[in-house]
This record gives C-alpha cells, sequence and structure tokens, in this order.
C-alpha cells in the first residue's frame, strides 16, 4: 500500500510542480518583459498582479471550445495533449535534492530528449489538422526547426555525461561536488563551455523562444501552429511552451551548475530544491532576457546555423572530449 | 479556388495549364503546377495582420515559403478625402489632410499650404516658413520613430518598439504644447501658421534634443548593430535603381537605390534653402540599405532641429487671410518631402470658396507598388520585412 | 567576434531594466495637459457669470462636420434669446476652428478628455439653455480672434 501511496504522492507533486511552475513562469514572462522594455507588467490584479496568470487560467477554462468546420477533428483535438504530456513526462527524471526525486532513473537525460522528440508531432499536427494556410506554415517550420535542433541538444549533453560517466541525473550532480584546486567549484560549465554554448542555443530553439521561434513568429503568423486554437486548448500548448523551457533549463543546471549542490559549502537537505530552483530560474530568466532582445532568423538561415555550424561544432567537440578524457583521466572518472 | 460568388474575369495568360476562373483578385493565373506535382498556395495577408501597417491586403502566391507573385489589394481605408475637400472652405481642409498620413500630418498640411499660396500668390513670412519647417522637422522624426520601432517587430525584435514609443512621447508632448493635439495638428493653414511658439518651448525642444542622440543610438545598436537582424536584412527586397524610377518610387526607398533625389536640397521650400545638411545615400537597395538611410535621416533630423532653433527670425507667424478666402481660377502644383517621399497636392480651383478638385499624391502609394517585384523570388518572412522597410501608411494609399 | 552586437544589444536591455518604468498609472497618475490642448468645446463666462455668447452662429458656420447648433428666438424689446446651444461631442474632432472663429472670445477648448461614456445621451451636450444672448460688443476685442493658448509668450 505504501508502494502505491508512494507513487500517487509523487504523480501529485508533479502534477502540482506543473502547474505552479506554469503560472509563475507566465507571470515573470510578463514582467521581466515588461521592465526590460520599461514597462511595468501586470500590477492590477492582486498585489503586483500576481493573481493574473489565475485569472488567465479561469479565462481560459471558461472560453467557447471552438474548433473549424473544415479541421480533422480527431487530430485537432489530440494535438494539443501531444504536444502536452511530453513535457509533463520529462519532470521525471529531474533531481532536487540528496534523494528528493520522482524516481530514479539510469538513463534519465536518454528519457527527457526522448519524450521531448514527440513535440514536434504534435506541433506539425496542430498545425496541419487546423486546415488554415497560416497554421500550416507554422507547423512546417516547427517541422523543420525543432527536429533539426534535438540533435546539437544531444550531442551537447553528451560532454557532461561522459565527464560524469553516466546518464543518471543523480550521478551527474554528485560528479559535481567538490572543488578543483581547492577554489574553484567542480562544474562541468568550466571545461565543457563550448557544450554548454551549443546547449544554450539549442534550448531556445527547442522551445521556440526569439531568435528561433519561427514558428509562431508573431508578427508574420500571429501565433503560427495555434492560430485556431481557443480555450483550454490553447491554454495546454502554452502550458506546454514554458514547461519546455523550465525543463531545459532545468537540465541544464543539472548537467553544467552542479544541479542542487551550492558552490564551497555542502548543502543541507532542506535547502536542496530552493537551490535547485533558483539556478533554473536564472537560466530561464537569461531565455527571456533573450526573447525581449533579439530579432528573429530566418527559417532557412536558422536551419542553416544548425546544420552547417551547431552540428559540426558539437560533434567536434565530443570526439575532443572524449579523446582529452581518455588521455588525461584514465578509466572511469573519479 | 473561387468563391463561387461572382464570376472573376477569365484573364488567362497564353499557354497556360488553367483556363478556369481566378482566384478573387490575382491578375495571374497561379503558374500551378511544377515536376513534383506540387500545387502552389495562395495565401492572404490579409487585411487583419500585424504586420501590413494598416489595413492592407497583400495576396502571396507561395510555393513552400517562397514567394512567387503577390499582388496588394487596397481600399480598405478608403474615406473620401479628396472628394470632402470639395465641400471645405480652403482653411477647413487641413482637417481632413491630417488624417490622410497620420504619422506626418504636418507635412501634408504644408503641401496644401504650399499650393494654395502658390496659387494665390501669397507671400508666406519668414518666420512661418521657419515654424513650418521646424514643425515639419519634429514631425518626420516621429514618423521615422515608428518605422523604426515596427521595422524591429516585424523582424522579431519587441525592444525597439517600447523605446522608440518613450521617445515619441517627448516629441508628442512638444507638438502638444505647441500645435494643440498630439496627432491630429491642424496647424499649418495656408497664409501662414496658426499660431506662434509658447514660451517655454524652446527650453522643452532643447531638453529633448540633448537625450535624442543616445536613444537613437540605443536603438541603432539593437537593430543595426545587431548580426541576426543584419543577416535577415542584407540581401534582401532588392529593389535597383532603373525599377524604381519606373515605379514612381521617391523618399528613402529611392535613395537606397542609389538615386539622389531629395525635395529638401533639389526643390527646396520653406526654410530649406537656408538650412545645412546632408542627404544620406546608398546603393545597395536592399532592406539594409532603407534601414541605414533612414537612420541617417534621423541623424540629419536632429542636426536640423538645432539649426531651426538657433536661426528663428523674428517677425509675424502667419500672413493676413481674407476672411472669405477666394483664390483665382488656375491649378498648382506643390510637394513636401514627406518621410515616405515625395507628398504632392495639385489643387485647381475654379474660384470659390471650396476647391474644385484636390488631388493628393501619396508617396507610399508608388513605394507599395513595388510589391510584385520586391516580394517575388523572397521567403514568406523577406514579404513582411520588405513591406516593414516600404514605410507605408495605409491612410495616405487609401485616403 | 560574430555576436558581439547581440551581447551589445543585451546590456541595452539590461540597462532599461533597471530604470525606472515611464508608465503614467492612469486613473491614479495623470499627465499635466498643456495649455493649448484642445478637448471638448467649452463657453466662457464673463466675471459676473454671464455667458458671452452672442449667438451670432460664427462657430455653426465655420465647423467643417456641423457639430454645433444654437436655436435662437427673438426677445420682447430686442435681442437675442438662445434657447438651446447643442453641442455633438460624439462627432466633435477637436480641430479648434469654432474657437478660433469666434470674435467674442465666447467659446473654449477645454482640457476635458474623459469623454467615453457607456450612454448615447451624453454624446450630445447642450452647452447653453434658455439664457439671453450677450449684446454685441460696442468694439469688438482687439486681440479676438485669440489663437488657442494666446500668441504671446505663455508657459507651454
Amino acid at each position: 500500500m505504501t508502494f502505491a501511496v508512494g507513487i500517487l504522492l509523487r504523480f501529485v507533486a508533479m502534477v502540482a510542480l506543473l502547474l505552479v511552475n506554469g503560472v509563475v513562469l507566465i507571470y515573470m514572462l510578463r514582467k521581466v518583459l515588461g521592465h526590460l522594455h520599461l514597462r511595468i507588467g501586470p500590477n492590477r490584479v492582486g498585489p503586483f498582479g500576481l493573481l493574473q496568470t489565475t485569472n488567465d487560467v479561469i479565462k481560459l477554462l471558461t472560453k467557447e471550445d471552438l474548433r473549424p468546420e473544415a479541421a480533422d477533428a480527431w487530430l485537432f483535438n489530440i494535438a494539443p495533449f501531444l504536444v502536452f504530456v511530453p513535457s509533463f513526462m520529462a519532470y521525471i527524471p529531474l533531481v532536487f535534492g540528496p534523494d528528493l526525486a520522482v524516481t530514479n532513473l539510469d538513463t534519465g537525460i536518454l528519457l527527457v530528449f526522448a519524450v521531448l522528440s514527440l513535440v514536434p508531432i504534435g506541433v506539425m499536427m496542430a498545425g496541419w489538422a487546423s486546415n488554415a494556410k497560416w497554421s500550416l506554415i507554422g507547423g512546417m517550420r516547427a517541422a523543420g526547426q525543432q527536429i533539426a535542433y534535438e540533435i546539437p541538444l544531444l550531442l551537447s549533453v553528451l560532454g557532461p555525461v561522459m565527464m560524469a560517466g553516466s546518464m543518471d541525473p543523480a550521478k551527474i550532480v554528485a560528479a559535481q561536488a567538490g572543488t578543483w584546486f581547492g577554489f574553484i567549484p567542480r562544474w562541468f560549465v568550466i571545461p565543457q563551455i563550448v557544450a554548454f554554448v551549443v546547449y544554450v542555443i539549442a534550448a531556445q530553439a527547442e522551445t521556440q523562444q526569439t531568435p528561433f521561434d519561427m514558428s509562431e513568429a508573431e508578427s508574420e503568423l500571429i501565433t503560427g501552429f495555434a492560430n485556431e486554437y481557443g480555450g483550454m486548448r490553447f491554454g495546454f500548448l502554452y502550458l506546454a511552451e514554458f514547461s519546455n523551457m523550465f525543463i531545459v533549463a532545468a537540465i541544464g543546471t543539472m548537467l553544467f551548475f552542479g544541479g542542487w549542490q551550492l558552490p564551497w559549502i555542502t548543502t543541507p537537505g532542506w535547502a536542496a530544491p530552493f537551490v535547485f530552483m533558483f539556478k533554473t530560474y536564472v537560466g530561464i530568466f537569461t531565455m527571456m532576457w533573450a526573447r525581449g532582445s533579439l530579432p528573429r532568423f530566418r527559417v532557412d538561415q536558422m536551419l542553416a546555423f544548425c546544420w552547417k555550424r551547431l552540428i559540426p561544432i558539437s560533434l567536434v567537440w565530443v570526439v575532443v572530449w572524449a579523446t582529452i578524457q581518455r588521455l588525461t583521466l584514465p578509466g572511469v572518472v573519479r | 479556388m473561387s468563391d463561387g460568388l461572382t464570376a472573376p474575369p477569365r484573364i488567362a495568360p497564353e499557354g497556360s495549364q488553367h483556363q478556369d476562373v481566378l482566384p478573387a483578385g490575382l491578375k495571374r493565373v497561379p503558374h500551378g503546377v511544377d515536376e513534383l506535382a506540387t500545387e502552389h498556395l495562395v495565401l492572404n495577408m490579409g487585411p487583419q495582420h500585424p504586420s501590413t501597417h494598416g489595413v492592407l491586403h497583400v495576396l502571396l502566391e507561395l510555393d513552400g515559403e517562397e514567394v512567387i507573385a503577390a499582388e496588394a489589394s487596397l481600399g480598405y481605408l478608403h474615406r473620401g478625402i479628396e472628394k470632402l475637400a470639395e465641400s471645405r472652405r480652403y482653411h477647413q481642409v487641413a482637417t481632413l489632410l491630417d488624417r490622410a498620413d497620420y504619422l506626418s500630418g504636418l507635412h501634408t498640411e504644408t503641401a496644401f499650404a504650399l499650393a494654395v499660396e502658390q496659387l494665390a500668390g501669397i507671400e508666406v513670412p519668414r518666420r512661418a516658413s521657419w515654424l513650418r519647417s521646424l514643425a515639419m522637422e519634429l514631425n518626420r522624426y516621429a514618423s521615422h520613430l515608428i518605422w523604426l520601432g515596427t521595422f524591429g517587430m516585424d523582424a522579431g525584435a519587441m525592444a525597439p518598439f517600447l523605446y522608440i514609443m518613450r521617445d515619441r512621447e517627448l516629441i508628442l508632448d512638444i507638438l502638444e504644447a505647441w500645435c494643440g493635439s498630439r496627432m491630429m495638428f491642424n496647424y499649418v493653414r495656408p497664409g501662414g501658421v496658426f499660431a506662434d511658439i509658447p514660451g517655454g518651448l524652446d527650453a522643452k525642444i532643447r531638453s529633448w534634443l540633448a537625450v535624442a542622440d543616445s536613444y537613437l543610438d540605443d536603438n541603432d545598436a539593437l537593430l543595426g548593430g545587431n548580426e541576426i537582424f543584419v543577416a535577415r536584412m542584407k540581401g534582401t527586397g532588392v529593389i535597383d535603381a532603373a525599377t524604381a524610377l519606373a515605379f514612381g518610387m521617391t523618399g528613402a526607398c529611392l535613395r537606397a537605390s542609389g538615386v539622389d533625389y531629395d525635395l529638401r536640397r533639389d526643390v527646396p521650400y520653406c526654410a530649406y534653402p537656408e538650412l545645412d545638411f546632408e542627404v544620406p545615400l546608398a546603393t545597395a537597395g536592399d532592406n539594409l540599405a532603407r534601414y541605414q538611410v533612414r537612420i541617417g535621416e534621423m541623424r540629419q533630423c536632429l542636426r536640423l532641429i538645432h539649426q531651426l532653433l538657433d536661426g528663428m527670425p523674428e517677425g509675424e507667424h502667419t500672413a493676413k487671410m481674407p476672411k472669405a478666402f477666394r483664390p483665382p481660377v488656375g491649378e498648382s502644383y506643390a510637394a513636401v518631402e514627406s518621410p515616405r517621399g515625395e507628398l504632392g497636392i495639385h489643387l485647381v480651383s475654379d474660384g470659390g470658396p471650396t476647391p474644385y478638385r484636390m488631388r493628393l499624391r501619396s508617396p507610399a502609394y508608388f513605394n507599395l507598388s513595388i510589391v510584385d517585384e520586391a516580394l517575388a523570388g523572397g521567403l514568406v518572412a523577406d514579404a513582411i520585412v520588405t513591406l516593414g522597410s516600404l514605410d507605408i501608411v495605409l491612410g495616405e494609399i487609401d485616403r | 567576434m560574430y555576436g558581439l552586437g547581440v551581447l551589445k544589444g543585451f546590456g541595452i536591455t539590461i540597462k532599461n531594466m533597471f530604470r525606472p518604468a515611464i508608465t503614467v498609472q492612469y486613473p491614479e497618475q495623470r499627465l499635466v495637459i498643456p495649455k493649448r490642448a484642445r478637448w471638448a468645446v467649452r463657453q466662457k463666462m464673463d466675471e459676473d457669470g454671464v455667458p458671452k455668447c452672442t449667438a451670432c452662429l460664427i462657430c455653426v458656420k465655420e465647423c467643417p462636420d456641423n457639430v454645433l447648433r444654437v436655436f435662437t428666438s427673438a426677445k420682447d424689446g430686442g435681442g437675442k434669446r438662445i434657447d438651446a446651444y447643442v453641442y455633438e461631442v460624439g462627432a466633435c474632432m477637436m480641430c479648434g476652428l469654432c474657437v478660433a472663429a469666434c470674435p467674442y472670445d465666447a467659446i473654449e477648448m477645454s482640457h476635458e478628455y474623459e469623454l467615453a461614456t457607456r450612454d448615447h445621451d451624453n454624446l450630445v451636450r447642450v452647452l447653453l439653455r434658455d439664457v439671453d444672448a450677450a449684446p454685441i460688443p460696442r468694439k469688438p476685442r482687439e486681440d479676438a480672434p485669440a489663437p488657442t493658448g494666446g500668441t504671446e509668450a505663455t508657459d507651454a
């Protein structure tokens, strides 16, 4: 019985984290973009506008559920779930503390990227099933962009995985404890700086943030593949987008910045989740900062950048690091 | 793809595969089927779109992402300004003209005033000419700020749009304190201007000038200095000089294609013969060239405003105009360099208190006519950006 | 180095993040309207609170959109009585031509800009009802018609 109760508790915790994250992130996006642009952002609904997103969620839930008559009904209905459920599943391998995780997976990193690769299918479905030309363009762009950028995302992750010797997030975080020469924290970002830069760019593209937001380019396609969606279906698509942002930022924290560990002091167990969330939110802030500052690439330039620059760089880095590691640290790390 | 409501004309060019009715609006049949047996997509970049800068309807024929043909369908903002002008007395026409090109109302008013003065032989006091020039340069800067922000938005950059709004607020405050309104000025009348500068305005303009340069540098660094932006703009939407001249383009679009023509310098009016400024020129004819020409124009605007403030002559702000003004029978044409190009008013008078015919030569109309040449061959994303670089205002295109 | 422009752009936006927002939070805060701003038309009264309007109907003729209507009737013993001075504020474009044309400085452009309403009846205002038209001054003011704001140096 305790096993079933345990599973139920973890499930509820995941759902709660997902929903709270979504609400907080949408509010944070609006506030961050506002202040970057000399505005204020929401500040009327609730103190400092904190209840704005809950209001928006209620509004989305009570909206009329429209579907274009000529849209492919089955695909149209299924597509938001195909976008949303993978990002929900990707919370499973996240490690919040020394023994605070949903479950211990030996192939946690692999799971995350495997389920995230289902998202472009959902996006394409949404674009196609809407039976509208603007949505179709958005869906086709997402097909090219998101599928292409998964490759450098995965390749850049191989560097830290090699350093830690495992795909288990808990082991990767544990491998980043301690310091080099006594004062540099043993975070993987320092030796893996090239992989980190590639990861940041690929993450920005994978979550369709400016400068890589071609598939939902606001000034061209309004909302791209999500044009015909309204009400909670649209809510799911957007919740999935913010949830994806959290996932890639969390993976980046675990792989490159030592996860829940503080730099020089041993982290007490109660503080670990806060440290982890803080680091993740700094990463998300950087993504939002880029979103508010940069223009977007054109589709062919973006794909050329991926195939001709990012993938060769990440491939070369994998080979180079493997060679370095084999020559300098024979056997498994530590 | 016909809507079946009325039968569109059966115009099919020689040897085309489709002899049926055309999709509404397209003059040419979609070139149809290629070797892969894929159909071309006809897309409505419709009247409701965040990036058409007004209610513009562009029909795009797409092959995947590439634009094969483009056609602009106008008239969604037609309000009959030219016809209404035939029943307004001469000092009331300015209220109509403000609303034609709503981003540069003072230029349209000045063109009309110059046409009337040319027709009736009225001598405008020197101070009035200088006041008109100062107002026009402020308006030009404000209009170019809007262009800058919306151009950035078309490319995806959200930040410059909000920053130009801050800069523009300062200018609109100045214009409100001076002309009485932020956008519908009703300030330049035949004979001069409506009122002189109020007391504290000189200090207000100078305090804005002190920060304008650094704000412009910020915006230029965010866009023109950004590698992503340059990669998008370089080499896209190329218009060569011969095509530009053939379609009647004027203004920054023409100067970016290499033709050195600026009415302020070549056919001077108001205070411009006495002012010292440069006319930026580029030869590439692509979106980046148009961007750089307009940024250069903005910097020259600041230079001109300094000179206008420092050298403002004393005198009357208007000539004495009779209460019931009836110009002699005849016609005249006067043109000014508006932010979009050569804005001309052709005025025909039959001796009555209202114009017999007033025709507005709208520069954006001619700039927009390039759309088939410039958009074809590029991608949809380039189409959006090229339309933004032309700096069109539907109010003056449709009147 | 490729990417330097992008980084400079980041610097500009983050610098602006730490500047105060330029938002004026209406309705708690309001901007000061300059003296010459043209909003709804309003009748002017002289020192005794008597309207200065002489019902000369020049403003009615000047308005490009025929927004003003004045209904008069004759008074016993000469003179005019203004039955109603009707101003269709919903159609007014605030061009100021009526005020500029009034030779007796009897109307002005007020600073009332909060004109939005949910009630159709508020779109038409009766500015004067059933008052005597002021007598035409012996010598019309020299500086009338005064342009809005005056020609001499006053605060902007």
